[in-house]
């Protein structure tokens, strides 16, 4: 996907809208990249086309902080939006991996759905407003600085999510929310007996955790410990009171659920949680492959169990993130030795798709990712999804292939 | 005639004499929505499924007549008036709720289950249906998902484009289809909300419920001034606080409500704030002190928390009854419906005053002070054409100061038939085209609610690329 010339990088969405329109009119092909965190997704583009990069379209456009809105060019980093935010006592639940790198364009590209949004909402949900070069290189605005807006279709929200394959965002209006005062973090052993019952101990707590997870593996990276027990880890935020009052249902209920001890700490708890989150897209170079599913709190669980019992019947490893407030399981598979194995992975892909119809390959380097089922099972309405391509991109000049149904 | 006696049989064949209307003065209440009229249709269905909708598009299609779908027909933009004439498919029987799954805080559902309806079924569950309009005890889901129904609680809970988890829809040729949020692909369930019944029909849909809250209060602070009310909330806000709704009522508004339900508010005050605060006892009573002291640094005459949940629902009730009680006032009003960004909106009251003065128009304001919403409500006599036209002209330039401010043209209740021309004061052509790709898709004979959204006339060429 990555071509070898170097990508081309303006600095204006003006010289961006000609770039764009140039390669439309000439029959070329672009592919786009922010902070290429994800490179690792999505099918290999259909032809050879231009990199064009948004990193050098940065900058604050607007910050009202005391009307709690922001616009932003599509190149900023999320750490870049975090920290001015954060200055301000502000926030947006921004939960990808690798802030520093990945841009604001292509995590609302991405549209991935953030451990944080069963107490948040979504990352969509965010965004008022919009700007988007389109494939004939004209802009299209969308929204305002205003919080509610009713006007006309709602543009923005259908570019969330759609790999640049309908457009490339260039500029990106929030409303941004008061930053919680305190956070803290759990982090205790979960044997394999005591899962379901803690899953459903923390779904019925009455102070909601800001994410919670059950992770096997990945440990090395996320609290240094690399025992082999699974871990439950736990993120509450909010004013001090509240926390205390959440730390004790939150022992109390683990208690109950059999989870031996628990470890607390308050420093460094947003760390924690964004080593987890970047773990999802750890990759191990060309011997791995990791899959995500979408299922539901009270079935992620048995579901994350079957996926590794499948994985060990093909002697690989696995490392396991589900997350337990909103169900979303992702399995890192390993030891798929691209020698010998070159073969099994592709039947090992189809063993994880007719057990998870949906799964999806998030991060994967193996010479043999071409042949993966990338975006699972396609989507009810896929016919109307190729209908929008054709009608927003009818030259499939941007990112032509990549999406789901080859998009 | 001929052809309208075939259609009319078609109708019955596919849903039975019951659920067909084609008598005048059955028709005429069809002409209406709560903005005004725009048109009558040739019949109205009442399909109970799915299939039945289904069959109907199908039958139109045939012959060749526009679709508007109809919830309660509350809608306040013309939204649900048939414009072009056609065929108005009602969806008043379809209202059960299909499952519960409360588990995972989801149901699926029919679209005319009545908003407040769906809450009070679920509540046994100790669940809630969070966007709460202030139409919630006659409004459907289906009305508030295709106009992304907004209300006083949507400042902490978002529109109900946040609580819709996936649809089931009858596109233009009769298919049904269904999206999830959660489908790998393009959004199309956010492409759908809002859409005002112009890129399908919508048959059922999975919404998220959410837990009610365990501590919920309300207060009332009342100010000599709104433009110190104003600044106070925006102060409440800034101050990193999100109370679950700030509303807020002028003197007119106040005193039409005290009169018709007796709600509780303080009268004499140029401005009454309600605030609510929902969520954990901790989060609560914090939220309480900074409130009080915030209210009061901006000159507050007081502030008073209601004691029981009889009183709290007093307060609610007078809100959500404000526009109607301004029948004490003038025989109609006309609601205009602008967001401007919340720290413009001491500018946009007085700009609203000023239009309103220049004109001979009483205005009351009711309004989502929270989200800079306005919904500035025009009181007149319908019968009197100098009247009328001075509504106009006053509810013109109130779009024109909120568009000058930086705002928007509708913040909640949508574009329809009433606002398409002014569609072109806030998008360029460049904007309105890409709509008009997602229109092409869903809708290329422009058979679902025609004459909506998309400005008249000569521009609509231009709106739609070939
Ligand atoms: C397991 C996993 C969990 C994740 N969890 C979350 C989460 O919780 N919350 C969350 O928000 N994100 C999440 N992400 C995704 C996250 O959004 C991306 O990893 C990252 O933010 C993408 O940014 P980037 O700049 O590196 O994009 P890139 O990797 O450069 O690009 C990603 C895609 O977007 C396209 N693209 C890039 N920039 C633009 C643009 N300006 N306009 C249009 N298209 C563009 C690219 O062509 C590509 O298709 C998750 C990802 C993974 C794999
Ligand atoms: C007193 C009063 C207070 C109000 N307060 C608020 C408020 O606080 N917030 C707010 O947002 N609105 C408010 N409204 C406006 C109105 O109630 C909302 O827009 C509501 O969502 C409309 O629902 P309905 O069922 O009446 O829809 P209708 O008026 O019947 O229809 C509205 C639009 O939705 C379309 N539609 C209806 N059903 C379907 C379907 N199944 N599939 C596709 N399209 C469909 C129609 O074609 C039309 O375009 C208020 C109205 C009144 C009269």
């Amino acid at each position: 996907m990555r071509t070898a010339t170097a990508p081309v990088a303006p600095e204006t969405i003006d010289a961006l809208g000609t770039i764009v329109a140039q390669a439309d009119r000439g029959g070329g092909k672009i592919s786009i990249a922010g902070g290429n965190t994800l490179s690792g997704m999505g099918l290999p583009l259909e032809a050879p086309a231009l990199a064009l990069s948004t990193l050098r379209l940065t900058g604050v456009v607007a910050n009202e902080s005391a009307d709690l809105t922001i616009a932003v060019r599509a190149g900023m980093t999320l750490q870049g939006v975090n920290v001015l935010l954060a200055g301000q006592g502000q926030f947006i639940p921004f939960d990808a991996p690798a802030p520093q790198y990945a841009t604001v364009g292509g995590t609302l590209a991405a549209g991935w759905l953030g451990p944080r949004r069963h107490r948040y909402g979504r990352l969509r949900d965010y965004l008022i407003g919009s700007a988007i070069v389109l494939a004939d290189g004209s802009v299209a605005r969308a929204g305002g600085m205003v919080v509610k807006n009713v006007a006309g279709y709602d543009m923005s929200r259908l570019y969330v999510g759609s790999f640049g394959t309908l457009g490339i965002l260039v500029q990106a209006n929030f409303k941004t929310i008061p930053a919680p005062g305190h956070a803290r973090i759990f982090l205790a052993p979960l044997p394999e007996r005591t899962r379901e019952r803690a899953f459903a101990a923390l779904a019925a707590l009455p102070v909601a955790p800001s994410a919670a997870f059950w992770v096997d593996g990945f440990h090395n990276s996320i609290d240094g410990d690399d025992g082999n027990e699974g871990r439950v880890a736990v993120l509450l935020d909010g004013s001090e009171a509240l926390l205390e009052r959440a730390t004790r249902d939150l022992r109390s209920a683990l208690g109950r659920a059999g989870v031996p001890e628990t470890r607390v700490f308050d420093t460094g708890a947003r760390e924690s949680f964004q080593r987890i989150v970047d773990a999802y897209v750890a990759n191990l170079g060309e011997r791995s492959v990791t899959y995500r599913i979408a299922s539901f709190p009270t079935e992620s669980a048995e579901r994350a169990l079957n996926i590794q019992q499948l994985a060990r019947r093909y002697d690989l490893r696995t490392e396991t993130i589900v997350d337990a407030l909103n169900g979303d399981v992702v399995l890192r598979a390993s030891g798929l030795d691209s020698r010998t194995l070159g073969g099994k992975i592709e039947s090992f892909d189809d063993a994880i798709h007719e057990l998870e119809p949906g799964a999806q390959v998030i991060a994967c380097e193996h010479p043999h990712r071409v042949h993966l089922n990338a975006w699972g099972e396609a989507p009810a309405a896929v016919e109307r999804m190729r209908a929008l391509k054709a009608r927003f991109d009818p030259n499939r000049t941007l990112n032509p292939g990549r999406f789901v149904g080859g998009i | 005639m001929k052809r309208l006696g075939m259609l009319r049989e078609r109708l019955i064949g596919a849903l039975g004499t019951d659920g067909v209307k084609t008598e005048p003065e059955d028709l005429s209440v069809y002409a209406f929505d709560a903005y005004t009229d725009g048109g009558r249709p040739l019949a109205v269905v009442l399909p109970r499924s799915t299939n039945e909708v289904s069959a109907v598009v199908k039958i139109a299609r045939e012959f060749g007549e526009p679709i508007v779908a109809r919830g309660a027909g509350t809608g306040l933009c013309g939204g649900a008036v048939p414009a072009a004439g056609g065929i108005v498919i009602s969806t008043m029987r379809m209202n059960r709720i299909l499952e519960l799954d409360a588990a995972n805080r989801r149901a699926r559902v029919e679209p005319g289950l009545i908003n407040l309806d769906l809450s009070r079924r679920v509540a046994a569950d100790g669940l809630f249906f969070a966007p709460d309009p202030s139409s919630q005890q006659i409004s459907t889901i289906g009305g508030n998902i295709a106009t992304n129904a907004g209300g006083p609680h949507c400042l902490s809970y978002g529109t109900t484009v946040n609580h819709v988890l996936g649809l089931e829809v009858v596109d233009e040729t009769g298919e049904v289809f269904t999206t999830s949020i959660d489908d790998s692909g393009y959004d199309l369930t956010a492409a759908l909300v809002g859409s005002e019944g112009t890129l399908g029909i919508v048959t059922s849909a999975w919404v998220r419920l959410l837990a009610q809250p365990e501590a919920v209060r309300v207060w009332v602070a009342a100010f000599d001034q709104m433009e110190a009310a104003s600044e106070a909330v925006s102060a409440i806000v800034a101050a990193g606080i999100v109370p679950t709704a700030l509303e807020m009522m002028d003197s007119v508004i106040v005193t039409a409500v005290e009169a018709a339900f007796h709600a509780g508010y303080p009268t004499g005050a140029a401005a009454v704030l309600l605030v609510e605060s929902a969520g954990f006892e901790e989060d609560v009573a914090a939220a309480e002190s900074a409130i009080r002291a915030i209210v009061n640094q901006h000159g507050a005459r007081y502030m008073r928390g209601a004691r029981t949940a009889a009183e709290r629902a007093a307060l609610w009730a007078g809100r959500k009854g404000a526009a109607g009680a301004t029948g004490r006032i003038a025989p109609n009003y006309y609601t205009q419906d602008v967001c401007v960004p919340r720290s413009k909106l001491p500018t946009a009251l007085r700009a609203v005053a000023a239009a309103a003065a220049e004109h001979a128009i009483t205005v009351g304001n009711v309004f989502h002070a929270g989200d800079g919403n306005l919904h500035p409500l025009l009181m007149y006599d319908r019968r009197d054409r100098r009247q009328v036209a001075a509504v106009v002209l006053t509810g013109n330039a109130i779009l024109e100061s909120a568009i000058e401010l930086g705002g928007t043209i509708s913040g909640e209740h949508g574009i329809g038939w009433e606002k398409r021309d002014a569609m072109t004061r806030v998008y360029t052509t460049a904007d309105l085209a890409a709509m008009g790709r997602v229109r092409d898709v869903f809708d290329p004979r422009r058979r679902l609610n025609p004459e909506k959204i998309f400005p008249s006339g000569a521009r609509c060429s231009e709106v739609t690329p070939p």
